[in-house]
């Protein structure tokens, strides 16, 4: 039984930009938005667009991955034939290769799309904040008669140069891509998201491999080769919320973002597109009677009796009498003691923040940092955290980091 | 086999004391009555005896079940989907013979073919009408150890006058006698003041002393296992007590209902519940919640899913509950989807799910007569 079109999700990013957040798990595992992790995104997109076959590329830090993923049932990906697979690199008979590049660990995975003899592909990128419907692409790209579609955003022309470029004519047909060129000739930037017909990707990625030359990459390789070869290549234009969470503040900020969805276009509360994740089993969260929240997202088995303004707080978070928390991420099991002083900033799951410390500024004119505390992190009592610092190792107490 | 899981299998009765709250159960029954924000009353020894190593348990429906069987499905979220054992939901008439069932021992009876064929050795019987973290291994420990024929846990409380109230021929309670952990006596609807060796109605027996005495009864025409199986053969059969003295929150008529919920809001009871072992229950998906500016939330112990722009104090709010602008929530049980519109004012109040209190409206129980407003209604 063939599938109309299967996902890939290249999810095996180190994100070593999010630095103390990603020793331990990859870029798509990472916490985000009060109860879910980044690849609960692409993943609710695959099962709310209609896609049931989902294989999902691991390579860096796997496990917490692995875990979260499990057999895929919080996603309704648990299919008898189909549903979501972790595909990690492989030993063979002729030896074991990590995957090289992104059309490299496609092209690893060939067999596993052959089971399913889709005739399309999409190549999601699990590192991404944004609901998108994608059948409405494959519809675009059915209407175009394309062999190969990549989803597009138009952004601002000043920061074009920052992104790999698409350059399309009137009837969306791209006619050059441009990355990261100092002059854009575009302003619409590839989402990293593909759809391709299978038999051109298979041919492609064949080709590619065998080019000892190629560095086995979508953007680099695939997409130029493509365009070289002159295929049926358009752009599908998505205006929707759409936030690469590679760095800090933008992880940062799209978190802020989830909390104002009348404005940012981020919303988390629509009944038609719901964003699943594996639930954390724990009771209501419970507000106590000297507490004061305000303008926050709070989430089950937490229990606040201090002072959170304007701060997203994950499962299980702790917030003890006096303590204040502004501009914060606070994620899941992170305890905030007595006292302590908790600003724009990301707190890591786990993490202790002991009595009166410090974490973090409000922004002023010339300080904008966000602080950021790692997994597990324990930081004593009195201690202070500046806001530029990114501590991955407990902090003493009264000690100071900037 | 490794020994991780216990030598028995659970039988639930979800009706149980479904007439103590007439209004709760109008649609429903016992077992799915939303309680403590985000559970019904089932999770709770439903999820005991998982954790405490039993995956083969029965559920002997008799009424009103679509709301039990939609909230349980395939026992998934409790782990009970198994390919041995797992979750078994019987409804009445799916077997020839079998009719709606009046007390626990016709309730068996109809299951006898079921019972004799598991595997195995003891039987674990539970109503729903006690929200519990109970060790349901430990008390199966006892149980052996003791030798005994039955052995049954009880609270040392005094008889909730709300259930002296409510009794009928249907709704029976049980104190003991007691020697020791030893019941000598066991007396039914008893109005005795003070403190007494009050029956959880939690009983743990080798699986064939069960088929052998509900065989029995039956063929009598016996109905309830206290009344007719127990209480007259105390001299006969050894049944030793086994004291409880955790939390707990037995809901025996509205008020209690309110209360027990309202308990939750102190945190050493709400740890006292939930502390232990993990409680399940179905999963909706729903987002964090989320507090809008203007929102003021105090003392209240708040499910996901919900918005809340007004005031929210001392209140226990169900998963998607929203509060608009304005509207002020104060010692309220909002059950899943209430909407309390802009500036309305609510106290002493239980909504039922998916109920509309309508801009500006006024509602004021009192601490001892909450307003209840049934399912779906718009006020």
């Amino acid at each position: 039984m063939a599938k109309e079109m299967i996902a890939m999700l290249l999810a095996g990013g180190q994100g070593s930009r999010l630095y103390a957040l990603t020793q331990k798990l990859a870029k798509p595992a990472v916490p985000f938005g009060g109860k879910y992790r980044i690849i609960d995104f692409p993943l609710s997109n695959c099962v709310n667009s209609g896609i049931d076959t989902v294989g999902i590329l691991t390579q860096y830090q796997p496990m917490v991955l692995n875990e979260y993923i499990g057999n895929g049932q919080p996603w309704d990906l648990d299919r008898l034939y189909g549903g979501v697979h972790v595909l990690p690199p492989y030993q063979k008979a002729s030896g074991s290769d990590w995957y090289k590049g992104t059309a490299n660990a496609i092209y690893q995975n060939i067999p596993f799309i052959e089971r399913y003899d889709p005739e399309y592909v999409i190549i999601l990128s699990g590192d991404q904040i944004c609901k998108q419907d994608y059948s409405d692409f494959l519809r675009f790209h059915k209407e175009k008669n394309a062999e190969f579609s990549v989803a597009v955003m138009e952004v601002p022309w000043e920061e074009a140069s920052r992104f790999g470029l698409m350059v399309a004519d009137e009837n969306d047909k791209i006619t050059e891509f441009q990355e990261k060129p100092k002059n854009p000739k575009s302003n619409l930037a590839s989402m990293g998201i593909y759809i391709f017909n299978w038999d051109i990707l298979k041919k492609y990625l064949e080709e590619d491999e065998a080019d000892p030359n190629s560095e086995n990459d979508f953007g680099n390789n695939i997409i130029p080769n493509l365009l070289k070869d002159g295929r049926n290549m358009y752009a599908y234009h998505f205006d929707g919320y759409w936030k690469d969470v590679g760095t800090i503040s933008s992880l940062w900020e799209a978190n802020m973002e989830v909390m104002d969805p009348e404005n940012s276009g981020i919303d988390l509360f629509d009944e038609n597109w719901k964003i699943y994740s594996r639930n954390s089993g724990m009771t209501g969260h419970k507000i106590g009677a000297n507490a004061t929240v305000e303008n926050s997202m709070i989430t089950d088995g937490c229990r606040v009796d201090g002072n959170v303004k304007h701060s997203i707080l994950f499962a299980g978070v702790k917030v003890e009498e006096g303590a204040e928390v502004e501009d914060a991420v606070v994620m899941g099991g992170a305890v905030i003691k007595a006292g302590a002083v908790v600003k724009h900033c990301i707190v890591a799951e786990n993490v202790v923040i002991g009595e009166n410390a410090i974490v973090g500024a409000m922004p002023t004119a010339d300080e904008k940092g966000v602080a950021t505390v790692g997994p597990g992190v324990v930081v004593g009592p009195n201690a202070k955290i500046g806001p530029n610092a990114m501590v991955s190792k407990n902090v003493e107490g009264g000690e100071e980091v900037w | 086999m490794v020994n991780s899981n216990a030598n028995a299998l659970g039988i639930i009765f979800p009706n149980a004391y479904d007439s103590y709250v007439p209004e709760l159960v109008n649609d429903r029954l016992m077992a799915s009555i939303p309680f403590a924000g985000r559970y019904r009353m089932v999770d709770f020894v439903l999820s005991s005896m998982v954790t405490s190593g039993i995956d083969n348990i029965s559920i002997l429906v008799r009424n009103n079940y679509h709301s039990l069987m939609d909230h349980l499905g395939s026992g998934r979220e409790w782990d009970l989907t198994r390919k041995n054992g797992g979750l078994s939901i019987y409804p009445p008439y799916s077997e020839k013979g079998m009719k709606v069932y009046a007390g626990r021992v016709d309730g068996l009876a109809s299951i006898l073919p079921t019972l004799k064929d598991q595997k195995e050795k003891y039987v674990i019987l539970a109503d729903t009408n006690i929200a519990v973290n109970f060790d349901f291994k430990a008390m199966l420990e006892a149980h052996i150890a003791s030798g005994a024929d039955v052995t049954v846990a009880y609270a040392k409380e005094e008889i909730p006058e709300a259930m002296m109230k409510n009794q009928d021929f249907s709704n029976l309670y049980f104190t003991f006698n007691m020697d020791g952990n030893h019941i000598k006596k066991i007396y039914i609807n008893s109005e005795e003041k003070g403190v007494q060796n009050l029956s959880m109605n939690i009983y743990i027996m080798d699986r064939e002393f069960l088929i052998k005495e509900i065989t029995a009864a039956f063929v009598r025409g016996f109905v309830y296992f206290e009344r007719d199986i127990l209480a007259p053969n105390t001299d006969k059969f050894n049944i030793q007590g086994y004291e409880f003295n955790g939390y707990k929150a037995r809901i025996c008529d509205m008020k209690s209902y309110f209360d027990e919920n309202m308990k939750l809001l102190k945190d050493e009871n709400l740890d006292g519940l939930f502390a232990g072992n993990p409680i399940y229950t179905k999963v909706r998906d729903d987002n964090p919640t989320r507090y809008i500016a203007g929102a003021k939330g105090k003392n209240s112990l708040v499910a996901d899913g919900c918005v809340i722009e007004g005031i929210v104090e001392n209140c226990i709010l169900f998963r998607g509950v929203k509060v608009e602008k304005g509207a002020k929530v104060k010692n309220c049980v909002l059950m899943q989807d209430t909407v309390v519109e802009c500036g309305a004012n609510l106290e002493y109040v239980i909504t039922d799910k998916n109920v509309k209190v309508s801009v500006a409206q006024e509602l004021h129980g009192t601490d001892s007569f909450p307003v209840y407003v049934a399912k779906g209604q718009i006020v």
